[in-house]
């Protein structure tokens, strides 16, 4: 029906429909580079936690010198932990506990060079920590120890110790295949048992080696026979991490945390925060150029409404006079998704290049997200389009 | 098909005299798709209102009016459409043609809407009418009486059981009105189709079956 579209699109205002297109292209690209940038950048920090997420903090007291001379305690007493878990910024506070009995480990494995070394454990309830792993259990029957490690352990091997040395490097997955032997001893001479040991996990968010709560709670019951002491740490969760009387309130104090890892959460926030303003600055033009979309539509259905009266005269019904609007509405939202696929995909490609000379990992392609949020968007802004166009078309129809 | 007024007068005729009409003053009245009928009467006695509420493009009347015994107010905006392409034809008073499309494009939107009639048809009705040399001219260009046949020519352009003709030959002189009334009635004799002509003033064309008095 050619004649149809050739009666119907004659009155279409040129200046309005570049206008809605222009504006939804301009936020769909907007919001698809965000998402985009955001999924990259998300993957560089490499936390998997989102912006509302809580913040771990660990805090201990800072060492100093009567510390050492062993004039004062470094833990923190049962009052001070109470101080703290009374303070509006800390939603859960958790002491570490450490094991009350000397620990050793060491390697019995022809493939691997002999190792023995003391150890510390410490150990936090599960919801801390950072690492979720199935191992992640203590069970007698077995007698496997699961350990979690610092991520920075592993890197400070890799990234410095086993260059300078001639050593190989270790990927996560092969250390996890490790085998040792944890020898835990009691007081009295030849009361010790060997385990199984195992690395489950690296940690980003605690600087100990950890090993499950509930196996710590029953080894202390078993072996321990040292002086309890007051917990050297302790983890504590904050809903609202950029509160700057957390700071104040450690100086005070004169307790000490990793700043650096503060500050780069902060970062990351800030740098999330920016990212999910575009995004709503870009729902904001879609929402706009859409009404101005519909407007326009809307607009060229009334002028042609004799028309469209005339048409239904002859016998036409709404629904094909619907067509050419419709048509026209899709042809429009092609454009768009193609184009704002095609800018991002340009955007992301300058990025992914800018990106390596400092050496970052930009995936140069589109997040299969990118399609998902383009396609759903142009089907909601189709429907609620049609949809208006049918509304409309059909009360000018008898 | 049969259309069955009962009672029925547009509400504007409600405040005029109506004595004497044999439409709106009849208890009942029954139009039969073999018959040809005449409406003559002066202008503002409700014969376009007569049509239009038979097309369906009008519904501020009161009492009933039935389609092959189905209520009018009954109908969907699906059935109309389904009526104005298989049963009804209307050739608007008003014309309703679009002055941007020419002649013949006009009288092709319907008919690529039916698909009733092939292109040398269409010819060959214009030349009955002496309109083929205007086929391809702006329909907004066109005089009056040239336009009036062109709506003609579209009208003719569907399968339908009754066709509505609202003064059609208004603007034509008597030789052209004949011309137009013979082609209408070959047309009609071909489906089988009633037709409902109304018309200001004595035409002079050959006697109807049925003169109604409105």
């Amino acid at each position: 029906m050619r004649l149809l579209y050739q009666i119907l699109w004659k009155d279409h205002s040129r200046a309005h429909l570049l206008g809605a297109f222009l504006g939804t292209l301009a936020g769909f690209v907007l919001l698809l580079a965000g998402i985009q940038f955001y999924m990259d950048i998300k993957g560089i920090l490499s936390d998997n936690r989102d912006l509302l997420d809580p913040e771990y903090i660990v805090i201990n007291k800072k060492v100093n010198i009567g510390q050492t001379l062993g004039l004062s305690r470094v833990g923190f007493k049962p009052d001070e932990i109470e101080e703290i878990r009374g303070q509006p910024f800390a939603d859960q506070v958790a002491p570490f506990i450490s094991n009350e009995f000397p620990v050793s480990a060491y390697t019995e494995n022809e493939r691997f060079p002999d190792f023995f070394t003391d150890l510390f454990f410490e150990a936090i309830p599960d919801e801390f920590i950072d690492v979720k792993s199935e191992e992640w259990q203590w069970d007698l029957e077995k007698g496997t120890i699961p350990v979690i490690i610092p991520q920075d352990y592993l890197n400070l091997y890799n990234f410095g110790f086993a260059p300078s040395q001639g050593l190989p490097q270790i990927p996560k997955g092969i250390i996890s295949m490790v085998n040792f032997k944890l020898r835990l001893q009691g007081q009295v001479r030849g009361n010790y048992d060997d385990y199984q040991g195992r690395i489950v996990g690296f940690s980003n968010r605690v600087n100990s080696i950890m090993v499950p709560l509930d196996f710590l709670e029953w080894a202390n019951q078993k072996y321990g026979y040292f002086k309890k002491s007051d917990p050297a740490q302790l983890i504590l969760v904050s809903k609202n991490p950029t509160d700057p009387s957390i700071i104040r309130f450690l100086e005070e104090r004169g307790y000490d945390t990793i700043r650096e890892k503060l500050k780069s959460s902060r970062m990351n926030i800030i740098l999330k925060f920016i990212l999910s303003f575009l995004v709503i600055v870009a729902a904001i033009i879609i929402g706009l150029a859409f009404l101005v979309f519909l407007l326009s539509l809307q607009l060229m259905i009334s002028r042609s409404s004799e028309k469209i009266r005339r048409l239904n005269k002859l016998g036409f019904h709404y629904r094909e006079i619907s067509r050419p609007y419709i048509l026209l509405l899709l042809l429009l939202m092609a454009g768009i998704t193609a184009l704002s696929l095609l800018f991002t995909s340009l955007l992301a490609g300058q990025l992914h290049h800018r990106a390596e000379t400092w050496s970052m990992d930009v995936s140069s392609s589109l997040h299969g997200i990118i399609y998902g949020t383009a396609l759903g968007l142009i089907l909601l802004i189709s429907i609620a389009n049609i949809g208006a166009i049918l509304i409309s078309t059909k009360k000018l129809c008898k | 098909m049969t259309i069955r007024f009962e009672k029925m007068i547009p509400l504007p005729m409600l405040e005029q005299d109506t004595s004497g009409s044999e439409v709106w003053e009849a208890e009942a009245l029954l139009l039969h798709q073999e018959k040809r009928y005449v409406v003559e009467a002066a202008s503002g006695r409700g014969k376009t209102s007569l049509l239009s509420i038979i097309y369906g493009i009008r519904s501020d009347y009161r009492g009933k009016v039935f389609l092959d015994d189905r209520d009018l107010s009954t109908f969907t905006l699906k059935d109309w459409s389904l009526l104005r392409k298989e049963k009804l034809s209307f050739i608007f008073q008003g014309l309703e043609l679009f002055d941007d499309l020419t002649g013949l494009e006009n009288i092709r939107l319907k008919n690529n809407l039916t698909g009733y009639h092939k292109d040398e048809r269409i010819l060959e009705m214009a030349q009955l009418l002496g309109v083929d040399s205007f086929l391809k001219r702006k329909a907004g260009i066109l005089s009056f009486g040239q336009q009036q046949r062109m709506a003609i020519i579209r009208a003719l352009c569907q399968p339908f059981d009754f066709l509505l003709a609202d003064e059609c030959f208004s603007h034509m002189d008597h030789e052209n009105s004949l011309r137009a009334y013979k082609l209408i009635l070959e047309e009609c004799e071909i489906r089988g189709a009633g037709l409902i002509l109304t018309s200001l003033n004595e035409t002079g064309l050959p006697k109807a079956d049925l003169n109604l008095k409105i």
